[in-house]
């Protein structure tokens, strides 16, 4: 590793491995009864060989199916759990053993378990990070006063968590995590459960703060508007091994070559728009919707047919959403 | 909150000085935290405080015929009016404490245990002065509840208020000894899957052993012995006998005792702490 490298990068990770045991129980009770006197285990390989590195700044997208890994390998960047093999460095520090240490420096919103205390209002429990995370009190002060204002929360503050929408409550929720200006934070499904209003309030919060602080932010979501809207990097986890590493848009341009190209024409059209290897999803009197594979036939090529057919009001070319892709990703 | 400037005083010291500062506010946020949680829903805990009105009425009843029965007087030392008392601050102390048990073992079940250790804070020494908030608040509604009841039926007894500070002391040990016993409890959820036999158990020995069913002082001399050597006695009989007969000597003992156990079992629940995490990183609990 290049010192040089340690220094820029946010996260370091080469070789990480985790090995679990479980322990098998056979079914019945003479299974039940065998298991106590000769417990089976059965060794599980949650992670393997994972190596990736994140740049001060970068905004990733980790994600893969449920029981891919994930959670496993967030839980051991943020140094709770131990690796069976391989090297970490998140920020300088191996999470593991300098853990306490390391917890000064990154933040963690975990979508399902919540931070902020239900019956009291946000603020108290600001006061009390700011108290956790020994805060001067005129830092905590600038702090506070530049996330209210950020993710606009003056109306919030005082009500407690309870009576709050759940959008209101993330809110509350990821400004609590930024407090003690974190320079890594995990965000795991910090857009869970919301209604498009809320969500998009949340990216918009993460956005800002991520181009203000040079916060590094390793976001886990399902929901692919996130990773569209917010990350310009994705790792593709699955079987405990990453299987795809690179730009949000290579994702795309990579995985699924089906394009879909709407048009509007001035004129209404006489006869079927035939084009060999594009298949006609939709044709009306005006308007035409065509879908084809675009490793197949040219886009470009299609595009003069449509245009030569008749005079074009409007035409739009689009990907296919990114929620298919991810799908076609994971059966693999 | 003032800061003494770096520059002024010497390097390290002061930094250590801010050190301590900083943590002691660390911890004493939380315990205030959950004191504000619980005046939150403050009527929720009175209704579950009203229990001790109960109880107490029960106990006055009971033992006004004891002494009746025996003319009056004192029983080992203790008359009807200490008795009384002393079961209030008892079950002060009994039903005003924080359950570390469940709450520990709660948390072990549902992962939440992993979370706390990304942050930076001891999690035990987090729940401690987490439960002191919520434990303060109860006890205080349990005093003033239950203090109706018992100067109705047996006035005030003579205490003099010179005593209070050391028997708060007292007291304030006691909570870190059940602090320590309920949490090696609770951590039981790494071994077993269900640690209810355990606390119930648990419950049960500060129940007989406390002083509890009947100030110890009323037991058979060997059983008295018994009970007073052990850790579950320190938690609730030893506090409420000295604030209702209070002697030097006793007060002396009783330091000694609880001092003794905290360290014996606090350096169990360390060794304990320390494997079930260890457990925790390899196994992800």
């Amino acid at each position: 590793m290049h010192e040089r490298d340690s220094v820029e990068a946010a996260v370091v990770v080469s070789g990480l491995e985790k090995r679990f045991q479980l322990k098998q129980k056979a079914a019945g009770l003479v299974g039940s009864v065998r298991s106590l006197w000769q417990p089976v285990t059965k060794e599980v390989e949650a992670v393997r060989d994972i190596s990736f590195r994140l740049d001060v700044g970068e905004v990733l997208a980790f994600i893969g199916p449920n029981g891919a890994g994930k959670s496993t390998t967030i839980k051991m960047l943020t140094g709770i759990l131990h690796p069976s093999g391989g090297q970490a460095t998140v920020l300088g520090l191996t999470p593991w053993r300098d853990r306490r240490q390391l917890a000064f420096q990154i933040g963690s919103v975990f979508g399902q378990k919540p931070q902020l205390w239900y019956h009291l209002p946000p603020e108290d429990t600001f006061r009390l990070f700011s108290r956790i995370y020994e805060l001067d009190a005129d830092v905590y002060k600038r702090r506070y006063d530049f996330l209210v204002e950020s993710f606009q929360l003056a109306h919030l503050l005082q009500t407690p968590v309870r009576k709050l929408s759940l959008g209101q409550r993330m809110k509350c929720e990821i400004a609590a995590s930024l407090l003690h200006s974190p320079k890594v934070i995990f965000l795991d499904e910090p857009t869970i459960g919301l209604d498009v209003v809320a969500k998009q309030q949340i990216r918009e919060a993460i956005r800002l703060f991520n181009e203000e602080e040079q916060t590094t932010i390793f976001l886990t979501s399902h929901d692919a508007g996130d990773i569209e809207i917010l990350c310009k990097r994705v790792i593709i986890i699955n079987h405990g091994r990453i299987i795809f590493d690179d730009r949000t848009s290579m994702l795309k341009r990579q995985y699924l070559t089906r394009k879909v190209i709407d048009v509007r024409f001035g004129e209404a059209l006489d006869e079927p728009f035939r084009l060999a290897g594009v298949e006609t999803v939709k044709q009306g009197e005006y308007g035409l919707k065509l879908e084809f594979d675009s490793q197949a036939v040219a886009v470009g090529d299609v595009v003069q047919r449509v245009m030569a057919t008749k005079p074009c009001n409007d035409i739009n070319i689009a990907d296919p959403p990114l929620e298919e892709v991810i799908r076609a990703i994971y059966a693999e | 909150m003032s800061r003494v400037a770096v520059g002024e005083v010497d390097g390290i010291k002061d930094l250590r000085r801010n050190a301590v500062r900083r943590v002691v506010v660390k911890y004493g946020a939380i315990t205030l935290t959950n004191l504000q949680n619980q005046l939150a829903y403050v009527w929720d805990a009175v209704g579950r405080s009203i229990f001790i009105v109960l109880i107490l009425y029960i106990f006055v009843q009971l033992w006004s015929s004891v002494y009746a029965s025996r003319g009056g007087g004192e029983i080992a030392g203790l008359s009807l009016t200490m008795t009384i008392w002393y079961f209030l601050f008892a079950e002060m102390i009994e039903l005003g404490k924080f359950r570390h048990d469940q709450q520990i073992s709660d948390e072990v079940k549902n992962g939440t245990i992993a979370y706390a250790l990304t942050r930076p804070y001891h999690y035990l020494i987090y729940h401690f002065f987490n439960g002191l908030g919520e434990t303060l608040v109860k006890m205080v509604l349990i005093l003033l509840l239950g203090l109706p009841i018992v100067w109705w039926s047996v006035g005030f007894p003579s205490i003099a208020w010179t005593t209070l500070p050391a028997v708060v002391l007292v007291l304030l040990l006691a909570l870190v000894l059940d602090f320590v016993m309920a949490s090696s409890i609770g951590l039981l959820a790494f071994v077993t899957e269900d640690t209810f036999s355990f606390r119930l158990i648990y419950q049960k020995l500060i129940f007989i052993l406390g002083g509890l069913l009947i100030p110890i002082d009323f037991l058979p001399e060997w059983l008295q012995w018994i009970a007073r050597i052990l850790p579950f006695s320190q938690v609730t009989y030893a506090p409420a006998k000295l604030f209702v007969a209070f002697s030097a000597s006793q007060f002396w003992q009783v330091l000694a005792t609880q001092i003794f156990w905290i360290v014996v079992l606090g350096c169990s629940l360390r060794r304990q702490y320390r494997w079930s995490i260890r457990r925790l990183e390899v196994n992800g609990g």
